[in-house]
């Protein structure tokens, strides 16, 4: 195990490790190459807290067609780390149909928190864009994770314009697969993702694991369903298939949908899909559900400033 | 039993008849059990086997009530994203599962469909449509032991989930379906089970729905011909706005499916 480790750290673009340093969690490594750069600031979080926080950037702020970006996580046991990124992640027009690509392994060790909260990726249009992100935790292990996507630059009208967008989450727990997810979309002549995607630009996915986040979950599992309920109703007779209404551009449909499941055998995992109309609005359904981790984080996850 | 013909014809050249009425017999029994088997092939796929799937609408009860779809023509689009999501999906599960269809490659399988179906709602539909289905084969192909003994093995075991693709595959790979049929017959269900929850929504009619089944087989074959034969690793989804809408199912105040 500790060999397979090193040799990816030994590949990767960029290599980061928390560990615990007089009793809090400090980045004793942190290693970057061109085009990643890691920033660890020591301000963010408030002394008192003891969490270390990594902000990823690219040059140029956004990925080049053709470019891997490979990054080596560890965060040691009971230690809390939080990545997150400056801006959205632009992924460039591919060039020759080259895919860009990012991969991310981590390991969170026991008892630890390990929070992801990005800034969503956005494709230009005709990018092909490829994500893997591996977790290997303990079963006392804590992990946010924040995967999301945009449409493009929808305000100026580039909608679902990319080739190829994939993004992979998988959560080994000890060895066995707890959590694997892949979601796929791409440009195909009989179904364009326009049309799959039905006037949504945003899509996200929150990934809440570990005994620390219990209070979360419970919270924006019941949030979630106390906002979704009230705006699904079964169709009236008369919107039933003897009317014919003019196709909307999803003017009735809810402006933000999330569902919240559950998930790993005792239930220790939950997983929150949403699709929106507006990036904002999901901002704020992030600052809103997460508000809690300022608890661990020593600030609040994506928080108006 | 073509192997043996070559064989047979060799040691009976001196009486012609007997050759003629040997060969008779034998192809009679190749047929038979052809003919036999399509029985068996129209059984498992007609809806009237007791495997519960009328009680899932496949996320269509959701989209109608978010009114993602909200007319008869909004239904075929909704089925096709419906077929492909089956194809990125789940028939990687139920190929791997007829290719091998013996205990360890299933409790593989099983685990590893329970850690993807990380929407609650389609992850219990699977579970309660994958052991109904088993009991049902079990029950009714009594011939085939290798079911037998698998179901007896596994029956009350806290390690598998008894999700629906695998079972479904190892079925049809233990009934003697060919891979493409098997894979085939699973998206030819989940077509049958979404239409039929359409017309019990009242969206659209019983003829219109049959108009619209033939309609969308194109589709199907050409969603067929992209996703089978692929392994479990290349699994993907393809549809987050219906996995989002399907696992507000449990949300919905009132509601006539389980998912």
């Amino acid at each position: 195990m500790a060999g397979l480790a090193a040799a990816v750290e030994a590949a990767a673009t960029g290599v980061l490790r928390v560990e615990k340093v007089r009793g809090r969690s400090a980045v004793t490594r942190c290693f970057a190459k061109y085009p990643l750069k890691l920033i660890a600031p020591s301000k963010v979080a408030p002394a008192s807290c003891g969490a270390a926080w990594i902000y990823a950037i690219t040059y140029g702020g956004g990925i080049v067609s053709g470019d891997r970006i490979s990054c080596a996580v560890t965060v040691g046991d009971a230690c809390t780390a939080a990545m997150t990124t400056q801006s959205s992640t632009k992924v460039y027009k591919a060039v020759d149909s080259k895919c860009s690509e990012q991969v991310l392994e981590a390991r969170v060790g026991k008892d630890a928190l390990l929070a992801l909260i990005p800034d969503p990726v956005t494709c230009f249009s005709t990018a092909r864009y490829h994500q893997k992100q591996v977790f290997h935790v303990f079963t006392d292990s804590n992990l946010v994770i924040v995967d999301w996507f945009t449409s493009g630059r929808y305000e100026s009208g580039e909608k679902w314009k990319f080739s190829f967008y994939k993004s992979i989450n998988h959560i080994i727990l000890e060895d066995q697969p707890l959590f694997i997810d892949s979601v796929l979309l791409e440009e195909s002549s009989n179904c364009s993702i326009a049309d799959r995607m039905q006037g949504y630009n945003v899509v996200a996915m929150v990934v809440l694991l570990g005994p620390k986040l219990k209070h979360i979950q419970d919270q924006m599992q019941d949030e979630v369903k106390k906002m979704m309920s009230v705006q699904l109703r079964p169709p009236t007779s008369a919107g039933g298939r003897y009317t014919s209404r003019p196709q909307p551009l999803c003017p009735q449909m809810p402006p933000l949908i999330a569902s919240c499941s559950p998930f790993g055998r005792m239930g220790t995992g939950m997983v929150a899909r949403i699709t929106a109309v507006s990036t904002e609005s999901v901002y704020s359904f992030l600052r809103h559900h997460l508000a809690a981790l300022e608890s661990f984080l020593g600030a609040s996850p994506y928080s108006a400033s | 039993m073509e192997c043996d013909y070559p064989a047979s014809k060799k040691n009976k050249l001196t009486h012609p008849m007997d050759i003629d009425c040997t060969v008779k017999e034998e192809a009679t029994d190749a047929g038979s059990t052809n003919q036999h088997f399509h029985w068996s092939q129209w059984q498992l796929l007609d809806s009237i086997l007791p495997t519960g799937g009328f009680a899932h609408s496949y996320g269509l009860e959701a989209g109608m009530q978010s009114r993602m779809v909200n007319r008869p023509e909004d239904l075929g689009p909704f089925v096709v994203q419906v077929l492909e999501n089956t194809g990125s999906l789940l028939l990687p599960f139920v190929y791997c599962a007829s290719k091998s269809p013996d205990a360890a490659t299933w409790v593989k399988l099983d685990q590893l469909l329970e850690a993807t179906l990380t929407n609650e709602v389609s992850r219990k539909a699977s579970m309660s449509q994958g052991s109904a289905l088993l009991r049902v084969a079990a029950s009714v192909f009594t011939e085939i032991q290798t079911l037998q003994d698998l179901r007896q093995t596994f029956l009350g075991s806290k390690n598998l989930s008894f999700h629906h693709a695998p079972i479904f595959g190892l079925i049809c790979g233990l009934v003697g379906f060919d891979h493409e049929t098997t894979q085939r017959a699973y998206m030819f269900i989940t077509m049958r089970d979404v239409i039929s929850a359409a017309t019990r929504l009242n969206l659209i009619g019983p003829l219109a729905a049959s108009v619209l089944q033939h309609q969308v087989a194109a589709d199907a074959e050409r969603m067929l011909q992209k996703w089978r034969d692929r392994g479990v690793e290349a699994a993907t989804q393809t549809a987050p706005l219906l996995d989002a809408l399907q696992g507000c199912h449990a949300y919905m105040f009132s509601r006539l499916f389980c998912s």
